[in-house]
């Protein structure tokens, strides 16, 4: 058996410059692999720690009140015992927050927009901070009342700077429009989609914009330890809360604001809650998600095809020597199983080391493109919700495609062996070709 | 038995009806010219080809009976043959070359291995080449350790095509003396294919072959004869 391993090894060092070749490919392979799945991964975490900091918690506890039926606000009156309950309930939570929800027009002296309001206690606020990176002033700003924050594109089209003054207008819930007047206390950077149609004020600013009571609130944003948790929360939560005396809506995948419609087609009035998940508040951006991983998909398939012409090619320049090899170890009394174990080990070996390498150096890649930040052009920026580029290597998936890799090129690479094996000694000792 | 090879749609008879029988202990010379199908021959007692009619049986056994691996087995255990292109594995060393069919019988340890490996590099004289490759050696090298490959095994049959068509005569007799020596002693049977009358000299018979068919059989003497009276 040893010797099998010898002559492999030595084949490998004998025919060094096509060993080179065939390694290098599936390095540079393995590498780029590895670079495009951080590239994907890492998107996707950005994306999602962003949307579900700035957008919704990993479970929520929204909901409607109507005064009328076909009137509706997305509040959650009485919050602070649902609050206790969940706190009781869901032994997983990391931490819960709670923020006003609304829809109002920003005025300044030159420009106004309509945009989505988010309130916030910043104090209470642990996820926010690492999310969202100032421009100009601080979060610290918003501790004080009759405060906005704004996002770099927006205090552009605005014309504003911190110290500036705007207008929030909005209609109330008992249909009269109400506006108040607030600072700009910090301007952010831009994080994607969410810059475009999200403001935040402190939570008692919203309430007196909207004349809300102090125990009501847009939604209650559970944040757990583990996020594969989800369903199981979202479960339990429907069931605790219906069991409590609150009315509860039935599940609907989608973001709060596209339920308005529903919600006011429906008969009743009083306050529903709805129970949803960070999914359901992004659902509206998930295609660029599923995009992302159909594009890697596709290039990774690309790749693969290229490799595997590629080793073919070169095997089949070496498939001349090798098959009278193979006819001589056959001549000599070595039985085909014997050969073909020899060249899988050869195989094997080269397909290791290669992806091995190539392994590493796109880890090296990844680290130094993270380390580099590298600054994303805008229209990537928009969908993955960051201006710096973030590479996420997952050590499992690393592992996965190295051993992928390696089952093709072996697989690939055995065909002319196996041909070879197949073969009456005398016919593969004299291939001519 | 006949052999044809198919060349495309042109069919090449490369033996046309031979017929003959080995015994054990027998030292058996193929000659013929170039072409004749002397080759072609020691491929089918060998079974590293197979007979388009008829039937090879070695020692004993009706090789068409038998699966691929105990063809395999009986090439290993049974056989051993010297190439006329010699078929060296060029990643190995000499030494590995030869202990390689030892290694793939698994009867002997390494120190037993390592013995008989270098007694027959000695006796072919290369004893000092052990750790070159083949393709540092002179063609006359390489065929003698082609040669002490086929003979590391101690096998009951050898088949040697050309044995000594590279070596210069002293060379070329010494492994004849070589093979003469093992024959006498183990009773170990060859065929081998030669040009060389001197080495002819040596057989107990020879087998003229010429165009896929046995001309005679003919006593050492008698092929000298034959063969000086064709030359002349
Ligand atoms: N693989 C092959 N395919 C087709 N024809 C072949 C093949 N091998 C041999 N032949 C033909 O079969 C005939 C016999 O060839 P063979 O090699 O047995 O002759 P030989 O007596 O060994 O010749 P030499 O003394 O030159 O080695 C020749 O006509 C040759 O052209
Ligand atoms: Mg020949």
């Amino acid at each position: 058996m040893l010797q099998l391993f010898l002559i492999a090894f030595r084949n490998l060092g004998t025919h060094r410059r096509r060993t080179l070749l065939l390694g290098g490919a599936i390095a540079g392979v393995t590498a780029l692999l590895v670079v495009l799945m951080g590239l994907s991964t890492g998107m996707k975490d950005t994306m999602l720690r962003s949307a579900t900091t700035l957008a919704t918690g990993h479970v929520n506890v929204g909901g409607f009140y109507k005064v009328t039926a076909g009137q509706s606000a997305p509040v959650v009156t009485g919050y602070p015992k649902i609050i206790e309950q969940v706190r009781k309930d869901v032994p997983e939570l990391d931490y819960v927050v709670q923020r006003g929800r609304g829809w109002v027009k920003v005025v300044s002296e030159v420009a106004s927009a309509q945009v989505g309001l988010g309130g916030i206690d910043v104090e209470a606020e642990p996820g926010i901070r690492k999310v969202l990176q100032m421009k100009e002033g601080s979060l610290d700003g918003l501790k004080e009342p009759d405060t906005v924050l704004l996002f770099e594109k927006q205090a552009k089209r605005l014309e504003v700077k911190v110290g500036d003054t705007v207008t929030l207008s909005a209609p109330t819930m008992r249909g009269t429009n109400n506006t108040v007047d607030v600072r700009v206390a910090a301007i952010a950077a831009n994080v994607g989609l969410m810059s475009d149609f999200n403001i935040f004020v402190p939570n008692s600013t919203l309430r007196s914009l909207y004349q809300l009571k102090d125990d009501t609130t847009g939604a209650i944003y559970l944040y757990l330890k583990d996020v594969s948790q989800v369903p199981a929360v979202q479960a339990r939560l429907r069931q605790t809360l219906a069991a409590a005396g609150h009315e509860v809506m039935d599940n609907d995948p989608r973001a709060f604001w596209m339920k308005f419609e529903v919600v006011n087609r429906e008969g009743w009035t009083g306050q529903k809650l709805d129970i949803t998940n960070w999914e359901d508040e992004i659902s509206f951006i998930n295609w660029t998600l599923t995009a992302l991983n159909g594009l890697t998909g596709v290039l990774i398939f690309v790749l693969l095809v290229i490799i595997c012409v590629g080793i073919m090619n070169t095997l089949w320049i070496a498939i001349r020597e090798r098959t009278r090899e193979i006819g001589t170890l056959r001549a000599i009394g070595m039985q085909r199983t014997r050969v073909l174990a020899m060249f899988v080990f050869e195989a094997l070996t080269l397909g290791l080391l290669g992806t091995l390498a190539g392994a590493l150096f796109g880890l090296v890649v990844c680290l130094s493109i993270n380390a580099a930040d590298v600054a994303v052009p805008e229209v990537v920026a928009v969908f993955i919700m960051s201006e710096k580029l973030n590479l996420a290597v997952n050590p499992g998936s690393v592992v996965g495609a190295m051993l992928f890799i390696t089952a093709c090129t072996t697989a690939i690479s055995l065909i002319p062996s196996f041909l070879a094996a197949r073969m009456k000694p005398v016919t593969a000792m004299h291939h001519i070709g | 038995m006949t052999k044809d090879y198919t060349l495309g749609k042109v069919v090449v008879p490369a033996l046309r009806g031979v017929d003959l029988q080995v015994h054990p202990g027998e030292f058996i010379s193929i000659a013929g010219p170039s072409g004749s199908g002397k080759t072609t021959l020691l491929n089918l007692i060998g079974c590293v080809d197979t007979a388009t009619t008829g039937v090879v049986s070695v020692a004993g056994q009706d090789t068409k009976l038998l699966s691929e691996r105990q063809l395999t087995h009986l090439r290993l255990h049974t056989i051993g043959f010297i190439f006329q292109s010699f078929n060296l594995v060029s990643v190995l060393t000499v030494f590995q070359n030869v202990e390689f069919p030892l290694l793939l019988q698994r009867k002997l340890d390494k120190a037993q291995r390592r013995e008989r490996v270098m007694q027959l590099l000695e006796q072919v004289g290369l004893a000092n080449h052990a750790k070159h490759r083949p393709n540092e050696l002179s063609g006359g090298q390489r065929q003698r350790v082609a040669v002490a490959r086929a003979l590391v095994t101690r096998p009951q049959l050898v088949l040697a095509d050309e044995p000594t068509a590279n070596l210069d005569s002293v060379t070329g007799q010494h492994i004849i003396d070589l093979m003469k020596e093992l024959n006498q002693k183990e009773g170990t049977t060859f065929i081998f294919s030669t040009h060389d009358a001197k080495v002819m000299n040596h057989a107990n018979a020879v087998w003229r072959l010429a165009d896929g068919k046995i001309l005679d059989r003919l006593s050492a003497s008698e092929a000298q004869r034959a063969m000086a009276s064709g030359s002349h």
